[in-house]
């Protein structure tokens, strides 16, 4: 990226009295591209011995926190939205270890949205139910449970089932989403080209195992 | 630094407080500070990528201070999400932009900028004054009896839950968590609309 633009220029004459000292610019190329994407809705991926086993070894402790935390929510901190959302950051950490693309073909589409629509068809029917029934949206104790509380169960369901579900496939969708960026026949056409000749994979996959 | 001022105000005013709440600790006060100075990195960064990752820092500094002002709910969230989810997100739509190299490490400061958020600092730093020590038992928003010693104290037995904010959210105002959650779930739709996809992976 050596085209720097013009105003870009005159900012760097303004900022030059405090400029603290002579760092050198990096060479371009390293510092250009810098999660690794490339046109071809893909991540340049390096593998890591290090990450690959550090997110092995982490991740299964990690979603066993976020159920912990969702089914837990009940007795101590916590709670479906907390919980979902550390389930979730376990795929970002698989995706980060072993690549987005990698782990997009792992994830299957329907397994997303099926969490994220069927937490809410789920929130919805235990608040509709009630209703159904003559009672209030979401008054737990009209719900028909035979021999568990309705109430204490009722919350649950809806912090587990309802939330955690919803959290958790909302922001692993919007990961991968995210990582794609736009549909290839949408607007970047033009980031496709510029992006095209910069940086070496091996770069890439130094700054991608430099982000968390 | 707010506590003691408001722990001053209330000691000033007579009322006794437990000590072990009202002072700030090494461990608060080097995260008050590591916040402050977090959150001037962001704003002061001339470089985006190096805003994101100050900005997850700043984050996860307010997410210890919650847990040392016992909103451990608070903190699960803000670290999850703010620490941790969004600068994900933030990182994966830089990658998508070009870089732009910078010679300086700061923006220069907009000096009238930084006037206004003074002026308004300044103006809500007189407030403390008024406001009641971290923890006070005599706090307005813990001493009433009608709200929230009310749901602490009746919380198990209404609902069978031992976390009232959980149970708060859940059944208390269930109605409003329905339309979070309904938000979160619009906000994936939102992201495939606007990006145009079709399908989330």
């Amino acid at each position: 990226m050596s085209d720097a633009s013009e105003p870009d220029e005159r900012r760097e004459t303004i900022d030059a009295e405090d400029h603290v000292e002579g760092t050198s610019p990096p060479s371009p190329t390293s510092r250009s591209d810098r999660l690794g994407t490339t046109p071809q809705q893909g991540t340049p991926y390096t593998e890591s011995q290090v990450i690959m086993s550090t997110v092995k070894f982490v991740s299964p402790f990690a979603l066993t926190y976020g159920l912990f935390v969702t089914f837990h929510g009940g007795g101590s901190p916590g709670g479906g939205f907390q919980g979902g959302a550390i389930a979730a950051a376990v795929v970002f950490m698989i995706a980060f270890a072993f690549g987005i693309d990698a782990t997009r073909r792992w994830l299957a589409n329907a397994v997303v949205v099926g969490l994220a629509v069927g937490g809410a068809l789920v929130f919805a029917t235990i608040g509709l139910v009630p209703v159904a029934l003559g009672g209030a949206f979401l008054q737990y104790d009209l719900l028909p449970v035979p021999v568990l509380d309705p109430v204490k169960y009722g919350m649950e369901a809806v912090e587990i089932l309802g939330i955690a579900t919803i959290v958790s496939g909302v922001l692993t969708g919007l990961f991968f989403v995210l990582a794609r960026g736009f549909n290839r026949d949408g607007l970047d056409a033009s980031a496709v080209s510029r992006h095209a000749n910069d940086g070496t994979d091996a770069d890439r996959g130094a700054h991608e195992r430099g982000e968390p | 630094m707010i506590a003691a001022t408001a722990a001053s105000a209330v000691a000033a005013a007579g009322v006794s407080i437990t000590p072990t709440v009202a002072q700030v600790t090494p461990i608060e006060a080097s995260l008050l500070v590591f916040v402050v100075v977090t959150a001037l990195a962001t704003a002061l960064a001339r470089d985006v990528l190096a805003a994101v990752i100050v900005f997850g820092a700043y984050s996860l500094g307010m997410a210890a201070l919650y847990v040392f002002y016992r909103a451990p709910d608070v903190a699960l969230t803000e670290a999850a999400i703010s620490a941790g989810v969004t600068t994900v997100l933030l990182l994966l739509t830089l990658a998508k932009t070009t870089r732009i190299e910078h010679e300086a490490a700061f923006e220069s400061v907009d000096y009238p900028a930084a006037a206004a958020a003074g002026l308004l600092f300044v103006g809500l730093a007189f407030t403390t004054a008024d406001i009641p020590a971290v923890g006070s038992p005599d706090a307005p928003v813990w001493s009433n009896p009608d709200v929230t010693q009310w749901y602490l104290s009746e919380t198990y037995a209404v609902t069978g839950v031992e976390n009232t904010v959980m149970a708060v959210l859940a059944a208390f105002r269930g109605f409003d968590t329905f339309g979070e959650a309904v938000v979160v779930f619009a906000a994936g739709i939102a992201a495939l609309i606007v990006l145009r996809q079709e399908v989330f992976t």
